[in-house]
């Protein structure tokens, strides 16, 4: 089981630590008004840190979703701020946020979200010059990511010929495209079989060492907790405790 | 773009062949109506665009080319001496009885046009194959059109006949000539005109032709013409255009043959906008990943915009050959399609703007695609 060293986050300031690519400060998401009013998340205050595995757990409805949309500029929130690039984008407008998170962000999805008639390289190139018309040999790049989650004898194949594993690791190579220095993954070994999810999320473990890059993971599998670096655990819409968990990777 | 919207489409390969079935049918539809359209009010204004005159003389009020009503021959000499006319000749136009081979009559359309001794008239019959024209200004002889020959039961030239009892004889055969009403065109000298329809009496001209002389102006000659009473002149084009429009607006033909394209259209734009909405709904949470990974929503609109011009451009290629396919088929049955160069291209326009409106609501959907949906299954 993790280690328990706990940590809170909310004792931050706004200002970014040196290794923090991004910053939640005092968060709050209120769906609906007046009575009809829903707080989904409160004063959560998260660091993601370079270099660091952060798994998300907590109950369905906890506000665990709604905590990673936020932090990848897909909701904005009802009060705090987020600071991403060492600057505050909380109240940044639909034009500039595309834009930020291409540059900052890649996601996995549970369902892989994989284009059923792209192949496997064509997915990921597709990927690279969505995010920048303007991306040079994108489809190399995109043999380079397959390459390096392991899928470089696939590359060809469509995602109905690739394992749930397989495709998995598409998407792992898609999020990369771009180079974001933060994954988001959302329960992404959920549909794997346990070998497969380890594997998985082995291989994200690994992208955080080697590359520097932070992983942030939504899951209900407390086995994964022996990947992380910290684990939130999050429960109705506040964030009840932040543990750090190095020592037992 | 191009490659994903193109394998987007190929995906499931009987939508797509469904896709392109509507707006090949829609193509195909718009190209024949308009050029049936098109074939006959060529039809409707061969002989007017066919004559060399640069200025048409008729009564004042003159609706209809066909049933115009005639003028008397002191009306030509007027015209003929007015200042800046080089040269008139009268026509007669009316209808008259046919002797058929069986016993039966038919309405034929008489063009009575005036050979003057060492003029070449300004409107003779053209695209002449069989026989010779010249022989026109003998008494009797008629010149008829090849597609008219099962109508009026000839097979030759030489074919004798009657036209209202008067002996008439076929001396020239010509192609492609078609009258717009069902009444064959039956072209003779104005002197065997006038004994085919004596009802009209001797003297009777339908319009004036008119050469201006050179160095004049045609509209001051049109003008001076005009101010003689119970007289209109139109130059060539205008005489055309006031025939098409007196058959395509009087009549509601061009009203019918439009609806008609218009429907195709409308065939095409809910076939395509169906095709490619369900194909948008099929793909959304890829559209949607793509969006909360940074891809801007003209990246996606692009993609959907493409499936709509690949289906516009497959469904043309598709469509353009039916249409000729069909021209053929008409052909036998006597009817024109005319099928120009510029009708493709306008075709084309209208159909790459039917598919870009098609794919609108697609583009509603993933313009309001919120990317954080992506997290909510």
């Amino acid at each position: 089981m993790t280690a328990a060293l706990a940590f809170s986050d909310s004792l931050l300031g706004p200002a970014p630590a040196p290794d923090s690519l991004a910053r939640l400060v005092n968060i709050g998401k209120t769906y609906g008004t007046g009575e009809h009013a829903v707080a989904a998340l409160s004063n959560a205050t998260l660091d993601i840190r370079r270099g660091e595995v952060t798994l998300i757990e907590g109950p369905s409805g906890s506000g665990k979703t709604t905590l990673i949309s936020i932090l990848g500029l897909l909701l904005t929130p009802t009060s705090g701020e987020v600071w991403i690039e060492g600057k505050n984008v909380t109240g940044l407008g639909e034009r500039a946020l595309p834009g930020l998170r291409a540059r900052n962000f890649g996601f996995v999805f549970q369902g892989f979200n994989l284009f059923p008639a792209l192949t496997a390289l064509e997915n990921v190139t597709m990927a690279i010059q969505m995010k920048d018309p303007r991306a040079k040999d994108a489809k190399g790049e995109a043999r380079r990511l397959l390459d390096l989650v392991g899928l470089g004898p696939r590359i060809h194949h469509l995602p109905a010929d690739l394992s749930g594993g397989q495709k998995q690791r598409v998407a792992i190579a898609r999020a990369l495209g771009g180079n974001p220095p933060i994954l988001v993954g959302d329960e992404p070994t959920a549909a794997l079989d346990t070998k497969t999810a380890l594997s998985v999320m082995e291989l994200l473990r690994e992208l955080a060492s080697t590359s520097g890059r932070a992983v942030v993971v939504v899951t209900h599998d407390p086995r994964l907790e022996r990947f992380a670096d910290r684990v939130v655990r999050v429960e109705d819409g506040f964030i009840q405790s932040i543990t750090s968990a190095r020592s037992n990777v | 773009m191009w490659t994903l919207a193109r394998k987007l489409l190929l995906h499931d390969r009987l939508r797509f062949a469904v896709a392109i079935a509507g707006v090949s049918v829609s193509v195909m539809l718009v190209l024949v109506q308009v050029g049936l359209y098109f074939g006959f009010m060529d039809t409707a204004s061969a002989v007017i665009d066919a004559s060399r005159a640069d200025i048409w003389v008729g009564k004042k009020s003159n609706d209809s080319f066909e049933f115009a009503t005639p003028l008397d021959e002191r009306s030509y000499y007027k015209v003929a001496s007015v200042p800046g006319v080089e040269r008139a000749e009268r026509v007669l136009i009316n209808f008259a009885q046919f002797k058929l081979a069986n016993g039966g009559d038919l309405g034929a359309q008489i063009v009575g046009v005036d050979n003057q001794p060492g003029y070449k008239p300004m409107l003779a019959p053209w695209n002449v194959i069989a026989g010779d024209a010249r022989r026109l200004t003998e008494p009797g002889a008629i010149a008829v059109d090849r597609s008219e020959y099962p109508k009026l039961g000839i097979d030759r030239v030489g074919h004798v006949t009657e036209v209202s009892g008067v002996r008439a004889e076929v001396v020239a055969l010509t192609s492609g000539i078609r009258s717009f009403t069902t009444s064959p065109i039956v072209f003779t000298d104005i002197r065997t005109a006038r004994s085919f329809m004596p009802q009209l009496g001797t003297e009777s001209v339908t319009y004036v032709l008119v050469k201006v002389a050179p160095g004049q102006r045609v509209a001051d000659v049109q003008a001076r013409i005009n101010a003689l009473p119970h007289l209109a002149a139109y130059t060539r084009s205008e005489m055309s255009s006031r025939t098409r429009s007196y058959w395509s607006s009087r009549t509601g033909v061009g009203a019918g043959f439009f609806t008609t394209a218009v429907l195709g259209i409308i065939v095409g734009f809910v076939v395509v906008g169906q095709i490619l909405y369900s194909g948008t709904l099929q793909y959304i949470r890829e559209y949607g990943t793509l969006k909360a990974m940074g891809a801007r929503n003209s990246a996606v609109v692009k993609v959907i915009l493409s499936q709509a011009m690949i289906s516009a451009a497959l469904g043309f290629a598709v469509g353009a050959p039916l249409a000729m396919g069909m021209r053929a088929a008409m052909k036998g049955a006597n009817l024109t399609v005319a099928l120009s160069p510029e009708l493709y291209a306008v075709t084309f326009v209208i159909t790459a703007v039917m598919c870009a409106f098609a794919a609108l609501l697609s583009i509603v959907k993933v313009l309001r695609l919120d990317p954080a949906s992506v997290f909510k299954s």
